[in-house]
């Protein structure tokens, strides 16, 4: 109870932390950058064409009018042309839903001693910021689970709230939910869970046919283990501990574990061609905004598959 | 006690529990030592990394072997060890002998026999034991068994004797002793030190005490160490050090005066091995004479004290020879002999060079020397033999050795009455054969000498027969003549060697005897001939009171009731009756010394006893429990860093901190090092530079004015010089150089041209005093106003110029020789084309050079063609402008017009600049060079 409390403690701390820094980081981005591959990418966010009729602004077609219809729906200056009545339909037009999932199990709050920030901290900056433009371009922001997608321009507050009082336990990865077809998923996590957990994570989430990206934060001391002499692991979440006799013999196992990990997420998220990449928090957060800024944009106009590098991605 | 080991313990029971660290080693290696406890997120993917080796989980051998030394001086510590325990004895019932040396040589360690004697004392009290002290010093003394209190009284009255003690003296007592007594456990604490009958005493004590129980003390304390032999040779004081124990390595001797301050000091060092070393006072022999107690610093023991009176003092001894003072073989005269033969005991005074005997005589009474030797002196004036009497008379010592001229004097300075003429032996028309010395006379000084078989006499003087002549007689012949006489006169003494003390009478001079007479005869000379400080009257059989005596620890006190009078001739070693000290008046006193020059000590063999063998403990016992606590307590602290250094601990630490901090350091060294370099390279570089340049080839120089139009002017005229020189001459000089005449170095150049600027500001003090420092070591100066057609017509128009001016007011501060205009025969106008004048841009101006030494005839100034002075003229004064005429552009072509420009007036400037810069390479060597021609006709060739 003590560990959970201490774990609430620094995740409040990392939440206010991350709130102010996220708004920071918002703001310090170069907005025209954005805008310039907005404009290049045809549409990134805000209102995207369905392809279908619907409520919208652009043209998309006449057709004939339907007995029944109200007829204030009739184009009059299209049906004086012939003999029938036509009706003009717009483009249905909708605003994108992102999912945005930052783990705030306590395995995030795990920092190195040469660290700045501790994952949590790094991952719910991101979280912030990236709401904060997402909002800003229009689109729709949730948390599953947590929040519905809301396009409230305070919506780092919201998150925050949200967040602050929360009282559900504090899973690593994402609840099993069924996000509609279009809609984006972003899932900030460590992803130490074993690959088994992942896949089935993944498999709900992209059952809908959404498209996401995972991105794997982790702390400078997970990619290198600096660790010497007789240590003894502990698994912050209570999944057991081990004991190193020679921690840095293990050093060498450890990276080829890791990234074999890695591999296999990897092929996982290829498969769904979804999108992962790493990021390490001695790294810029504005780095992996980017990445992820990036990474929705060629998801949404990419057809085959595409390679974003980011950060430490491989 | 430990064998071997002065160990025990208090609780040797606990140490039992040293059995237990099999076990202790056992679990020490079966736990290991506790991780550090990291939480790290990916530990799930560490699962299944195999672990694969686990060798931490057990310690390594040496942490355990480590913790396992800790824990066993904690038992070592917990059974109480102590050092150096009480010693115990074997007997338990038997009264208790002990044998307690204490000579000289016990004195050192007199502390530690005295606890060792106590600690037995004490020992055989509780035991209810009797106990008998013997000092081995004292063979008079009564051997009775005291009770333990009594004993420990006894003991504390004895004190160590500041005399050698011959220990087989006190055998009958003990052999008196232990036959009344019977059983008896005997203890013997010896002090290692054998003075001489060392091993007879073994061999009897051992006979002796039979079976009985015998324990030796031996070792375990400093052994002694002992001065003898003190000498004060002709440079130096020597003294030797003894030692028994070859582990002493080095030290100090101390030399003290009567009043006891310090005079010098001097380091002693045995060589390994050696059982004697030397010390030696390199001081002068006024210091030397008066030191009157030598001692080893930190030695208290009267063995090592060596007490010095006037036999020490070296006497300052004058000799006077009647012989020509032309010594023609000086290897063959007389004071050769004597001086050789005093030297090393005394310091020889000649006579000034080329003085007369008797002067000789009065130079050495006015010095009031001790003594005097006169070899062959024949007739003294009157007021010298008066005053020579009156010295005798206050104490002066007088040697005489015969020769021709005293067999023919006749005065009363010799002891005995003289026969006129000598006597010679072996010679052709005497049937005596040359005599050999027959004896010395018991009574006179020379008593105890051996007597010489090998000298020789050829020839002597005889006395004439008298009742008293046998008892002044000090030296027979075998013919019963007296070779030595003597005769106390006052204070002072008057002695004869009847024959001379060249090798022409005899060989005695040559023989070793000689110097022992000698030094017989100086020893009884006073110190000073100073009225009251010689006590050279002393009868042999008079004898002198105890003064100051040594105790056994080398310090003086009160002369103690056993200590008898000796006589004063006494050159013995010191014995129980005549303890170590000063003896006779306190102004001349009497040395005694516990040791004599000869004696050598060595240690105490005591295998041939059947002995147990102790040590003397030199400290007390001493508790190890808190050294052995603290040491595993160190142990373990030691452990606890070793236990974080595997953990890791340190190696993080390091690992985080060492890069900045190497980084910084190295950054810091850096700076350091190439902060003042760079400072230093600046200034020292350049002029290194410019020294190189200027010379590795020959330059001519100039003055940069600071006005560009004229330096530039000069610089490109120079170099059109040298381009010249290097057409016409042998000399291909580098390019010309502009120099500061303030800060740069102008020996480098032979001729430095130095054109005037009107109103410049006049160069500063240094510049002027380099100038005339360069223009006094042989440079030239060539001073160009370069304004001829500025001057104004008339005879004093070309001294109003302001170049002239600006020169005059340079020149003012300038030492500057006497000058003229070029005379036509000055060897500047020959040097290498023969000229008139010196024309440049200008032709009117007057060339100076210093003045040439004037000639004395007309008619050689005629005849000579060329004259030149002694150097070269350090000043060249022009006013038309050199350097203009000289300067040429890049191209080749005239950089200036000429005035008035006739046809061959560059040519002839360029000439007057090679001459000039030939004559001052050159200096006067042409106008010697003009006579080449009549020096060859001269040499007939």
């Amino acid at each position: 109870m003590a560990a959970e409390t201490t774990h609430l403690n620094k995740e409040i701390t990392a939440i206010r932390r991350a709130d102010g820094e996220s708004r920071t980081l918002a703001a310090s981005l170069p907005r025209l950058v954005l805008e310039a591959r907005r404009i290049a990418a045809n549409v990134i966010h805000g209102l995207h064409g369905r392809r279908r009729a619907g409520a919208g602004e652009s043209f998309w077609q006449y057709r004939r009018f339907v007995s029944g219809e109200p007829s204030q729906n009739v184009d009059w200056r299209r049906s004086a042309r012939d003999d029938h009545l036509y009706v003009r339909e717009q483009e249905w037009e909708a605003a994108h839903t992102v999912w945005l999932w930052p783990d705030r199990s306590p395995s995030m709050a795990f920092a190195s001693k040469g660290a700045r920030d501790s994952k949590l901290e790094r991952g719910l900056i991101v979280t912030f910021a990236l709401a904060e433009l997402l909002v800003a371009g229009g689109e729709r922001v949730g948390i599953p689970g947590l929040m519905n997608p809301t396009a409230s321009r305070s919506v780092i507050d919201k998150m925050a709230q949200a967040m602050l009082h929360d009282d559900a336990d504090r899973a690593s990865l994402p609840p099993s939910f069924v996000p509609s077809a279009l809609a984006e998923i972003v899932v900030l996590s460590d992803f130490w869970s074993p690959i088994a957990e992942i896949k089935t994570i993944l498999a709900g989430l992209s059952a809908s046919g959404a498209h996401g990206t995972l991105v794997q934060v982790v702390d400078p001391a997970e990619e290198s283990f600096p660790y010497s002499g007789r240590v003894e692991f502990v698994e912050p979440e209570g999944f057991g501990e081990i004991t190193a006799g020679r921690a840095e013999s293990w050093a060498e196992d450890y990276v080829t574990r890791v990234a074999l990990h890695r591999d296999q997420i990897r092929t996982e998220t290829n498969k769904l061609d979804w999108l992962f990449s790493t990021h390490t928090t001695s790294r810029s957060a504005a780095e992996l905004l980017l990445f992820l800024h990036g990474g929705m944009m060629v998801s949404k106009t990419s057809v085959g598959n595409v390679s974003v590098k980011a950060g430490r991605s491989a | 006690m430990i064998a071997g080991l002065p160990l025990s313990f208090a609780e040797p029971l606990l140490l039992l529990g040293l059995l237990s660290l099999p076990v202790l080693w056992w679990l020490l290696r079966v736990m290991p030592p506790r991780p550090r406890r990291v939480e790290f997120p990916p530990t799930r993917l560490l699962f299944d990394i195999a672990p694969r080796e686990e060798t931490p989980s057990r310690t390594p051998w040496w942490l355990t072997a480590l913790r396992l030394l800790a824990a066993t001086l904690v038992i070592l510590a917990a059974a109480g060890p102590v050092w150096n325990p009480q010693t115990g004895l074997a007997g338990k019932t038997m009264p208790l002998l002990i044998l307690l040396d204490d000579g000289w040589s016990s004195a050192s360690s007199w502390d530690a026999r005295v606890r060792a004697a106590d600690e037995l004392i004490a020992n055989a009290d509780s035991d209810r034991r009797g106990v008998a002290i013997v000092p081995l010093s004292e063979p008079a003394r009564d051997v009775t068994i005291m009770p333990a209190g009594a004993a420990r009284v006894a003991l504390r009255q004895l004190a160590p004797k500041p005399f050698a003690v011959e220990r087989i003296e006190t055998v009958p007592a003990i052999e008196r002793f232990l036959k009344a007594t019977g059983d008896c456990e005997v203890v013997w604490l010896s002090d290692g030190v054998d003075t001489g009958r060392g091993p007879e005493f073994i061999e009897a004590l051992g006979k002796t005490i039979g079976d009985r129980t015998l324990t030796v003390f031996e070792g375990g304390t400093s052994s002694p160490l002992a001065l003898v032999a003190a000498e004060n040779a002709a440079a130096k004081m020597t003294v030797k050090v003894l030692r028994t124990d070859t582990g002493l390595a080095a030290g100090v001797v101390r030399a003290i005066d009567a009043k006891g301050s310090p005079i010098g000091e001097a380091r002693y060092a045995f060589t390994p091995q050696s059982p004697e070393a030397e010390a030696s006072f390199d001081l002068p022999v006024e210091l030397r004479n008066d030191i009157a107690r030598l001692e080893i610093a930190g030695e208290r023991s009267a063995g090592a004290v060596q007490l010095l009176d006037k036999r020490w003092r070296r006497r300052a001894i004058g000799i006077a020879s009647g012989a020509t003072s032309d010594t023609a073989q000086p290897l063959l005269a007389p004071i050769f002999y004597l001086t050789r033969a005093l030297g090393p005991f005394a310091d020889v005074r000649l006579g000034d060079r080329g003085v007369a005997p008797q002067q000789a005589i009065t130079q050495f009474l006015d010095q009031k020397l001790p003594m005097i030797a006169l070899a062959d002196v024949g007739t003294l004036s009157p007021e010298i033999r008066e005053r020579l009497n009156a010295w005798i008379e206050q104490g002066g010592v007088l040697v005489r050795f015969a020769g021709p001229r005293l067999a023919q004097a006749d005065d009363d300075l010799v002891p005995v009455k003289l026969r006129r003429g000598g006597r010679s032996l072996g010679g052709s028309l005497t049937w005596e054969k040359p005599q050999h010395l027959a004896a010395f006379a018991a009574d006179g000084p020379f008593a105890g000498l051996a007597v010489p078989k090998d000298v020789t006499v050829n020839r002597q003087v005889l006395a004439e027969p008298d009742a008293v002549l046998a008892t002044k007689s000090w030296a027979s012949l075998e013919d019963g003549t007296p070779l030595v006489t003597g005769e106390h006169r006052g204070k002072g003494m008057v002695s004869l060697f009847h024959v001379s003390a060249d090798m022409r009478w005899s060989d005695l001079p040559l023989s070793g005897t000689f110097v022992e007479m000698l030094r017989r005869i100086v020893d009884m000379s006073g110190y000073t001939s100073n009225p009251g400080a010689g006590v050279a009257t002393q009868s042999n059989a008079e004898t002198v009171a105890p003064l100051h005596i040594l105790d056994g620890f080398g310090v003086f006190g009160p002369p103690p009731a056993t200590a008898k009078p000796l006589s004063a001739d006494f050159r013995d070693r010191a014995t129980p009756d005549h303890p170590p000290g000063f003896y006779g008046p306190a102004e001349g006193p009497l040395a005694v010394n516990a040791l004599a020059a000869a004696d050598r000590i060595a240690p105490l063999d005591i295998s041939p006893l059947k002995a147990r063998r102790a040590s003397y403990t030199n400290a007390e016992p001493r508790d190890l429990r808190g050294i052995l606590l603290s040491a595993s307590l160190a142990l373990f602290l030691i452990d606890a860093i070793i236990v974080a250094l595997l953990g890791g601990g340190l190696a993080a630490l390091l690992r985080r901190r060492a890069a900045p901090a190497a980084l910084a350091l190295a950054l810091a060294l850096t700076a350091m090092m190439a902060v003042p370099s760079q400072l230093h390279a600046d200034g020292a570089e350049s002029r290194d530079d410019f020294a190189l340049k200027a010379v590795s080839q020959t330059r001519l120089a100039y003055v940069v004015t600071g006005n560009a139009d004229v330096d530039s002017i000069v610089k490109a005229g120079l170099s059109g010089l040298t381009l010249f020189l290097a057409q016409r001459t042998a000399l291909e000089a580098g390019d010309p150089v502009g120099i500061d005449p303030a800060h740069d170095e102008l020996a480098f150049f032979p001729l430095i041209y130095w054109p005037i600027v009107p109103g410049a500001a006049k160069p500063p003090q240094d510049a002027i005093n380099h100038i005339d420092a360069y223009m006094k070591q042989g440079g030239t100066v060539l001073f160009d106003t370069r304004d001829a057609v500025e001057s104004a017509p008339g005879e004093n128009g070309a001294s109003q110029t302001p170049g002239m001016q600006a020169l005059r007011d340079i020149l003012s501060s300038l030492d500057v020789p006497e000058l003229e205009p070029v005379p036509r025969e000055h060897v500047l106008t020959k040097t290498f084309y023969l000229l008139r004048d010196f024309p440049g841009r200008f032709v009117n101006g007057q060339t100076w050079v210093e003045t040439l030494p004037r000639e004395d005839e007309e008619e050689t100034a005629a005849q000579r063609p060329a004259r030149g002075g002694d150097g070269v003229s350090p000043i060249i004064i022009t006013s038309n402008d050199l350097a203009g005429a000289w300067a040429i552009r890049p191209d080749g072509q005239p950089m200036l017009p000429l005035t008035p420009g006739e046809p061959k007036q560059r040519e002839f400037a360029f000439r007057a600049g090679v001459n000039i810069v030939m004559y001052t390479l050159t200096g006067n060597y042409k106008a010697d060079q003009v006579h080449a021609p009549a020096l060859i006709e001269r040499l007939g060739q």
